[in-house]
């Protein structure tokens, strides 16, 4: 027996595989949206990931400091390094702003870290050029999404740094490039506006006859020295004791009963339950209607072939083709429009996905479960064309 | 015979579907998880590290002079603007004296009242001497008239008695002119110190300098305390210099600095740490130093400018040194990956000093030659799969 | 009565009412015709008369209302269907010509032939020597690898033929198998529908009104009304 489906594609091969490759940038589409998702989520996890944080000391009540901004006093840190199970302890800022270069701003999130030893928490891990930060100021390790090369001058609020080391992968929740500073430059940048700002502030100051008063010199400016000091972080990363469950050590600096304290589990579920939810349900949402423009697009191709050879059919059916070899010749040529379109749409999104401005992340699991569910689409969508098919009276095939 | 007879529709067909399934396979390869990790290595070296401290600071006057009244008063004239050179004693301004110079001669008039009653009491003085002289004498007399007993005992006892009034009386004469020494001495005083504070209404110049500020004019209130000019020395700018403290240890007293003042980036002065303070600040958490220019430049930067400064520490021996971008930390350990045999683990290793350049020294956990793991374009476990190439493709050199 | 145990096609009585009551429509009333093998008679009427309902009867495609058919020596009708699987007995018994060829585009014409035999169960290798001995015989073997849309008008009905031929049905029905052709092809195609009758044994009933090959046959059921009518034909001899 020969494949009646295999020769009715080899006969019309440039329109069937014309429609795979129409199909399958369609399911390249849909598997590039789940790998938007993914990607999400990686961000996210390669946030934390990345912190070499154990657990998160951030303002009581908060979900900070990636979720809700959260205000730490800077010397805090001092008294969670003495808390056992607890061997490392670092401030860390945390604030999304633009980032000026060459007469051009990337938005990026500026990460205050404390230099001058390594390992400690909030600095990145692997690096993909360049150096770690070795001097206390006016030094920045980027993420490569930004755009900057090695020897780059930025400019953030009111210095420049120099970009001595390259990262990967080293971006927010929300995608945006990591620029890692010295933390004392970060609380300047977080606090101290530009100069039209802070010279209005130092009128206004001048202007209060509660701060500007003739009778005590130094007043005045010991208040705007005061106006101008940052002593706040967002938050205190906690490194502990391999051997120590995170959560006992974190139960212990909660019960100091200004602190919140979250261990990785609980960010991740902070994160991608809080953060990411919307965009996921939006995502979900998409991919399910992209399921079924698919189902519908194949069901419709399909019914269109069948239909082109209703006369085909029944000859066939009247010559004695069984109803059976004939659903099957339908089924077999849209699980083979399914196949070329799904490695159409594999290799597509392979291609196009380095491209897309946030991570897209495929992942082999999406790709096999995607190929299932279209095999599915495609026998569905098929029944349509057989149920026509087999309806059709072979007495057609005799005229009048 | 099948094969032979393949028609050229089977041809074309295959020639579209054979390299579509290749571009597959090679997708599948060469994305995803199944692809090996690139990453650079560079061999341990044995080297000797310059490790060097960098702070920064703001361009100081060592002595900063702020001349202004002792009193509270008015700002009479000032006779310096911004940026005068002055020399030592150089009158700078004057507050208003107000009724100094009226107080002054009306202790002038006093003193002159007081020397005058002065010589009053001088008079009385010789007036009581000269009383008492003739009681004296009278008084000797009597007594010797007593006795011849040509006097009577009262008689004698009378003169004897005016003898000791008089003589009191010169006393208290006496005093009464040593009150009025006193007085008048004391009245002096006064306008001893009357003149010395109108003296102070005038503003000198303690030394020579270079006048930074003036902070009020001709006709401003001011109190005591409140600086009307303000001088530099300006031979005597320094740095004031902040080092975190976490990576300060080496600081010390002659160490040469190179330093790069804000306005003059691009131009390295040279000079030395003058003196490490003895308090840090508490609250930022930095080391305090003053660092001196070795030649002040030439225009002077002016005070309250940003300098950078770069402490360079005696180089150390020859260690183990290996990039500090290796440096990694797994399950509470730092360390670097090492490729053996073709096989990726993890080493823990014990870190040393540093230089600004981002060479660590290694003092335990590898051996010199051993290959590790410096730049990966993803996290590494001990099961990655790696793949090791001679640059990370997007990062430039 | 003719002997039913005979070969060829043989209908007694058949009768076919579409629809029901009132609007019932009886297209056959009662039709006798039996054709033996070896033999091609015509089938003539007009439009209207009844000769499609007839054809598809003959042709197992839709069920008479009453009456009997045997074909090849089987009963296959017998005021009910006494045949099972009306498709394998379309497959094996019965092989069809039509007015256009209706070949399977995509098929070469090796593998339209062939492809009876293999529904039947039949080895590719074999049914595709047996289709190309038939394409031999019909004087297009030369055109056995060729796609469809390459044949002319003629060599598509002689590939048609050799389909209805393959499975050597013992009834052939042809339904105007020259109405598109010229006299002459027209003339060949008959030619060849005798040659193969006789060659395999085969009845064939030709349903035609063209002028040109009604003077061939033997003989002629005039169908008018729903009824049959035999007569005898010229039996003009083909060269």
């Amino acid at each position: 027996m020969i494949s009646l489906a295999g020769r009715d594609i080899q006969h019309a091969w440039g329109k069937f595989v014309f429609t795979g490759v129409g199909l399958g940038l369609l399911i390249g589409v849909t598997l590039t949206m789940a790998g938007v998702y993914r990607g999400m989520v990686d961000d996210a996890k390669a946030l934390l990931d990345n912190s070499g944080a154990d657990l998160w000391v951030v303002q009581q009540g908060t979900l900070g400091p990636y979720a809700e901004s959260s205000s730490l006093y800077d010397d805090l840190y001092r008294g969670i390094l003495g808390m056992p199970g607890v061997t490392r302890a670092a401030n860390v800022t945390y604030l999304t702003m633009q980032v000026h270069h060459g007469g051009q701003d990337v938005r990026a999130m500026v990460v205050g870290v404390v230099t001058g030893s390594p390992g400690q928490p909030g600095q990145p891990g692997y690096m993909v050029s360049g150096r770690r930060i070795t001097r206390s100021h006016y030094e920045a390790v980027a993420d490569m999404a930004a755009g900057f090369k090695l020897g780059d001058q930025i400019q953030i609020r009111r210095n420049l740094y120099t970009v001595i080391g390259l990262t990967r992968r080293m971006v927010s929740s929300s995608g945006d490039p990591m620029v890692f500073i010295p933390l004392k430059d970060a609380q300047e940048a977080q606090f101290l506006k530009d100069n039209d700002a802070i010279v209005q502030q130092r009128r206004r100051t001048a202007a209060n006859p509660l701060f500007n008063r003739p009778g005590v010199p130094g007043l005045m400016d010991a208040v705007i020295a005061s106006q101008s000091t940052n002593p706040y972080v967002n938050a205190v990363l906690v490194q502990i004791n391999p051997d120590l469950s995170p959560e006992e050590v974190a139960e212990q600096i909660r019960r100091w009963k200004r602190l919140q304290v979250y261990t990785r589990e609980q960010m991740e579920g902070i994160l991608v339950g809080k953060l990411i939810a919307t965009s996921a349900k939006q995502i979900g949402m998409f991919l399910v209607i992209l399921a079924i423009v698919s189902a519908a697009i194949i069901a419709f191709i399909i019914f269109t072939l069948t239909m082109g050879k209703i006369r085909e059919i029944a000859v066939l059916k009247l010559i004695g083709t069984r109803n059976r070899t004939i659903a099957w010749m339908i089924l077999q040529q849209s699980l083979a429009l399914g196949m070329i379109g799904f490695v159409v749409g594999k290799i597509a999104a392979t291609i196009w996905a380095p491209f897309f401005p946030k991570y897209v992340l495929l992942v082999p699991q999406d790709a096999v479960s995607g190929f299932m569910v279209l095999m599915v689409i495609c026998i569905l969508a098929s029944l349509l064309a057989i149920r026509t098919a087999l309806k059709v009276d072979p007495a057609e095939a005799i005229g009048g | 015979m099948m094969l032979l007879s393949m028609n050229r529709r089977t041809m074309a067909v295959l020639a579209v579907l054979v390299p579509l399934a290749a571009l597959f396979v090679y997708v599948a390869l060469r994305s995803g998880p199944l692809t090996p990790v690139p990453v650079t290595v560079a061999a341990v070296e044995t080297r000797s590290v310059t490790p060097a401290l960098f702070g920064i600071g703001t361009i100081e006057a060592r002595y900063t002079y702020r001349i202004g009244p002792t009193v509270a008063g008015r700002v009479k004239r000032v006779d310096v603007q911004v940026g005068d050179r002055v020399r030592a004693g150089q009158l700078l301004g004057e507050m208003d004296p107000v009724d100094f110079d009226d107080r002054i001669a009306s202790l002038t008039a006093g003193i002159k009242r007081a020397e005058a009653a002065a010589l009053t009491v001088k008079a009385q003085v010789l007036e009581a001497l000269a009383r008492k002289t003739y009681a004296d004498a009278q008084a000797r007399r009597y007594e010797q008239l007593l006795q011849t007993r040509l006097v009577s005992e009262e008689m004698a006892g009378a003169r004897k008695q005016e003898r000791d009034t008089a003589d009191a009386g010169v006393a208290a004469a006496r005093a009464g002119l040593d009150a009025a020494n006193q007085a008048s001495a004391s009245l002096r005083a006064d306008r001893e110190g009357m003149i010395t504070q109108r003296a102070n209404l005038r503003l000198i110049a303690p030394v020579d300098g270079l006048v930074t500020a003036r902070s009020a004019d001709p006709g401003t209130t001011m109190v005591a305390g409140q600086p009307v000019v303000e001088l530099v020395d300006p031979t005597s700018l320094w740095i004031n210099a902040r080092f975190d403290q976490l990576g300060v240890s080496g600081l010390s007293a002659g160490l040469p600095v190179r330093i790069v003042l804000r306005s003059l980036k691009g131009r390295e002065l040279d000079g030395r740490v003058f003196r490490v303070e003895p308090l840090a600040d508490a609250v930022t958490e930095e080391t305090l130093a003053k660092v001196v220019f070795d030649a002040l430049p030439e225009p002077l930067p002016p005070i309250g400018e940003l300098a950078e400064v770069t402490v360079a520490l005696p180089a150390l021996p020859a260690e183990m040194v290996v990039p500090n971008a290796s440096l990694q930390r797994m399950d509470g350990r730092m360390g670097v990956w090492l490729i053996q045999d073709n096989t990726l683990h993890f080493a823990p290793v014990k870190v040393g000093a540093s230089d600004l350049d981002g060479q660590v020294q290694i003092l335990e956990g590898i051996k010199s030659g051993d290959c590790v793991v410096v730049y990966s374009r993803r996290a590494l476990t001990a099961r990655s799969r790696i793949q090791v190439v001679a640059r990370l493709e997007g990062a430039s050199p | 009565m003719a002997d039913m145990g005979e070969k060829g096609i043989h209908i007694e009585a058949i009768c076919k009412r579409y629809g029901k009551g009132d609007t019932a429509v009886d297209a056959l009333k009662g039709v006798d015709m039996q054709v033996f093998p070896g033999e091609v008679v015509g089938l003539i009427g007009p439009s209207g008369s009844g000769k499609s309902t007839l054809l598809k009867c003959l042709g197992a495609v839709i069920e008479p209302t009453s009456g009997r058919m045997t074909l090849g020596g089987d009963v296959i009708y017998d005021y009910g269907w006494k045949i099972p699987d009306l498709r394998a007995l379309r497959r094996d018994k019965i092989g069809f010509v039509f007015q256009a060829p209706y070949l399977i585009p995509f098929l070469d014409v090796t593998d339209n032939i062939a492809l009876l035999p293999m529904l039947a169960g039949r080895s590719n290798t074999e049914s595709r020597k047996r289709a190309l001995e038939l394409l031999e015989a019909l004087d297009v073997g030369h055109r056995a690898k060729a796609m469809i849309s390459q044949l002319s008008g003629g060599e598509q009905q002689r590939v048609s033929i050799a389909r209805a031929l393959i499975n050597r049905p013992p009834v052939i029905l042809a339904d105007e198998p020259t109405a598109p052709l010229d006299s002459e092809r027209a003339l060949a195609v008959i030619r060849i529908l005798n040659q193969m009758a006789v060659q395999y044994e085969t009845a064939v009933i030709v349903v035609t009104h063209d002028e040109k090959i009604i003077p061939t046959f033997k003989r002629i059921y005039h169908i008018r009304d729903g009824k049959t009518q035999e007569e005898a034909g010229e039996g003009r001899a083909l060269v």
